[in-house]
Order: structure tokens, then sequence, then C-alpha cells
């Protein structure tokens, strides 16, 4: 292939061409010019590096950083990365732990009646629960004191010692009971007190009881 | 009484070494960091956007990204060609905030000892390339880098690099031997 002036663009990329641009450069003057302005761009082009001093540059820089809202070191985004996981797994084992064994512990008529367990339904089921008991302990109260009415002729003519200890035993059971339903009105809830006036209650249907059949026996 | 996070930095640091002592906040790391780097930002900064004070103002700028940004730099490329592309974008940013960015940059600080006559041709012609010839032309004729380190910045090919490398030096050639250089 013969080189031709056209062809000199094509050389400069193309290194493989050099040696025949070379050689067509000794007899062309004009590619000669064209190829020493092509070197002397390089050469030039390395005046263009500008340098000046910049001495508010550096602090203008240290001022605007100054300025930034602090970037968080690594470990501290690791160490909110682990926190929040952390708190994140606590809240799931509490929500897989406890409400099943909250539900295991709830009475069987609340399991699978969650509206059982709202306070205020629990408060509500409190009171019907002790409702429930009052009214017991009226028809109770009611059925000792029939039994009181059909003992007291007979507590009221006896004159033996063991009528006597029996009228005593009654007056005491009867002022204990005053008194357990006059605490009981101050605190309706108070299930010692109610306990202890069941057990009066019993005490006295025994005592009677025990008095009618003696009686009977006798 | 000596600045807080001074301490424990190399007489000759490593990029890497830089790096690491910047992420943790070392501030004499980071001055460290611009002695090294901001000579080169300048330069190809005033070529990019043309005046001494817009080129300052971008390399304010790129080292206020790079410190906002450092976290993230897990080293993939070179810092400098992570600086440079930063640099490119914010000399972008300059040129578009002073609405130059439609007509080519006007040279207003020329060099006081350019009295080389094909010097200051070739300042003008390199002012009539396109953006992406004066930029490739920039960073290897005039600040040296490579041709991987320029596609790095660029993030295009290594060939094309030295593709419009060649169309940067025919158009200046070209340029120059039409003004009779």
């Amino acid at each position: 292939m013969k080189f031709e002036c056209g062809d000199l663009d094509r050389a400069l990329s193309m290194p493989e061409l050099m040696p025949e641009a070379r050689e067509h450069l000794k007899q062309c003057a004009a590619c000669r010019r064209e190829y020493r302005v092509w070197t002397e761009i390089s050469t030039a082009a390395k005046e263009l590096h500008e340098e000046w001093e910049s001495p508010e540059l550096w602090p203008r820089i240290q001022r605007a950083i100054d300025a930034e809202p602090k970037p968080k070191p690594a470990w501290w985004k690791e160490w909110k990365t682990w926190a929040i996981a952390a708190v994140a797994l606590i809240a799931i084992s509490v929500t897989v732990v406890w409400r099943p064994w909250e539900r295991a512990r709830a009475p069987a008529s609340e399991v699978g009646n969650p509206v059982a367990l709202n306070a205020a339904n629990r408060d509500f089921l409190t009171e019907q629960a002790l409702k429930e008991v009052e009214k017991n302990e009226n028809a109770y109260r009611q059925s000792i004191d029939r039994l009181s009415q059909l003992a007291e002729p007979k507590l009221q003519s006896a004159a033996s010692a063991v009528a006597v200890n029996y009228r005593e035993k009654l007056v005491m059971l009867d002022s204990a009971i005053a008194e357990t339903r006059a605490n009981l009105d101050q605190n309706r809830f108070n299930v010692r007190l109610q306990t202890e006036l069941a057990n009066l209650y019993r005490e006295k249907q025994d005592t009677l009881k025990e008095l009618l059949t003696r009686d009977q026996k006798n | 009484m000596p600045l807080p996070f001074t301490a424990n930095l190399s007489e000759n640091p490593t990029d890497a070494e830089l790096m690491e002592a910047c992420k943790r906040g070392n501030r004499r790391a980071y001055e460290r960091l611009y002695e090294l780097h901001a000579g080169r930002l300048k330069s190809i900064a005033f070529h990019l956007v043309g005046s001494r004070a817009d080129a300052e103002d971008a390399v304010q700028e790129t080292f206020l990204k790079v410190y906002r940004a450092m976290d993230g730099f897990e080293g993939q490329s070179s810092l400098s060609t992570w600086m440079c592309r930063i640099l490119i974008n914010c000399c972008y940013d300059v040129l578009r905030k002073q609405q130059k960015l439609a007509e080519q940059p006007v040279r207003t600080d020329v060099a006081s000892d350019s009295k080389l006559p094909l010097k200051v041709a070739l300042e003008r012609a390199l002012g009539r390339l396109n953006e992406r010839q004066r930029i490739v032309f920039l960073l290897f004729e005039v600040e040296g880098l490579r041709h991987s380190e320029i596609a790095a910045v660029l993030q295009v090919p290594e060939g094309t690099s030295r593709s419009w490398l060649f169309e940067a030096k025919r158009e200046l050639k070209r340029s120059l031997m039409e003004k009779g250089a």
C-alpha cells in the first residue's frame, strides 16, 4: 500500500502504520509540519497545568465541614443496627412466648374469648360473681334464720346448762356475723371476709342442727 | 492543645489508610487528602469552569461531597479517580448555576507566564472542543492520567477514552494549523 498525505491521521492512531508514515514524512514537508504540530500539542499541553496558591481554600473547606452535621462513625452504625435487631428480636419473642402463656393461664371460659381478657369485662365478671355470692348468702341466711326460729322456743324454755351454752354460743356467733357483715359493707370484694362470714353461718347452722337433733334424741 | 482526632497518621499514608483515618474523623488525615489532591483538582476544574474562583468553588464542593460520602467509599476505584469523578460533576453544577453550560467557558484567568504562542493558541483551541474531548485531553495530556484511570473516571471503556483523545488531538491539530501555529 502506498502511504499518502491523507493517511497520516490514521497512522497517528495506529502505531503499526508509523514506520511507513515516517518514511513519508522524510519526503513531505506539509505532513512534517502537521506531525510537528501533533507532537507539540502534547508538549504544550503539559504547560496548561495550572498551579496557584489558595491559602483560603482549606480554611473555607474546614469551615464548611464544621457546619456539616457530623457523620456517624462506622461503629455507631453497627451498634445501632445491632440495637434495632435486638429490640425487634425481644418484641417478637415477647409476642410469640407471652400470648400462648397468657392463653394457657386464662380460665377455660376465657380461652377463645378474647373479650374476656379485657380489663373492663374482667371487672364486670367480678361484680357478677360477687352478686352471686351475696345472693347465695341471703338465701343461706334466710334458711338459717328459719332454723333459728324453729330452735328459738326450745332455747328460751330450756334451763339446762347445755342449753345455756348453746344460747351463749349462738349469741356469740350472731355477734361475730354482725361484725363481719359490717366490715364487708366497707369492702364488698374482700374474699377473706366473705369466707369468714360463710364459715360463721356454717358454724351457726351446725350449732342449730346439733341443738334440734339433741332435743329430738332426748 | 492538640486538635481532636489528629493522632495515629503515618508520614506517608496510603489512600486506603487516609480514607480509614478520615472515616474515623481524623481531621489531619482529611487535610492530608487535600494536600495530595487539591492541586490537580484545581487545575482540572480551572480548565472546565474557566476561572480560578469558580475552580476553587468546585474543589470546595468536591471535598464536602467526599466528606459526606466517605463512609460509602469501598475502594473499588482509586481515591483520585473517585474524587476526579466527583469534581467533574461539581464543575457541571458550577457551570449550570452560572448558566454557562450553553456557552464555552471563557478564560478570565490566563496564566501570567503564558507567553508561549502555542500554549495560548492551544488554550483557545481547547475551548472549542466538545465536552468529552476536552475532558479526556485535559486528564491525559495535561494532568497525566492513564487511559485506564480516565475510563474509570468517565465510566467508559478504555478504548473509548483512547478514541476520544485521538479525536481531540486531531481537532486541535486542525484548529492550530488553520491559525498558522
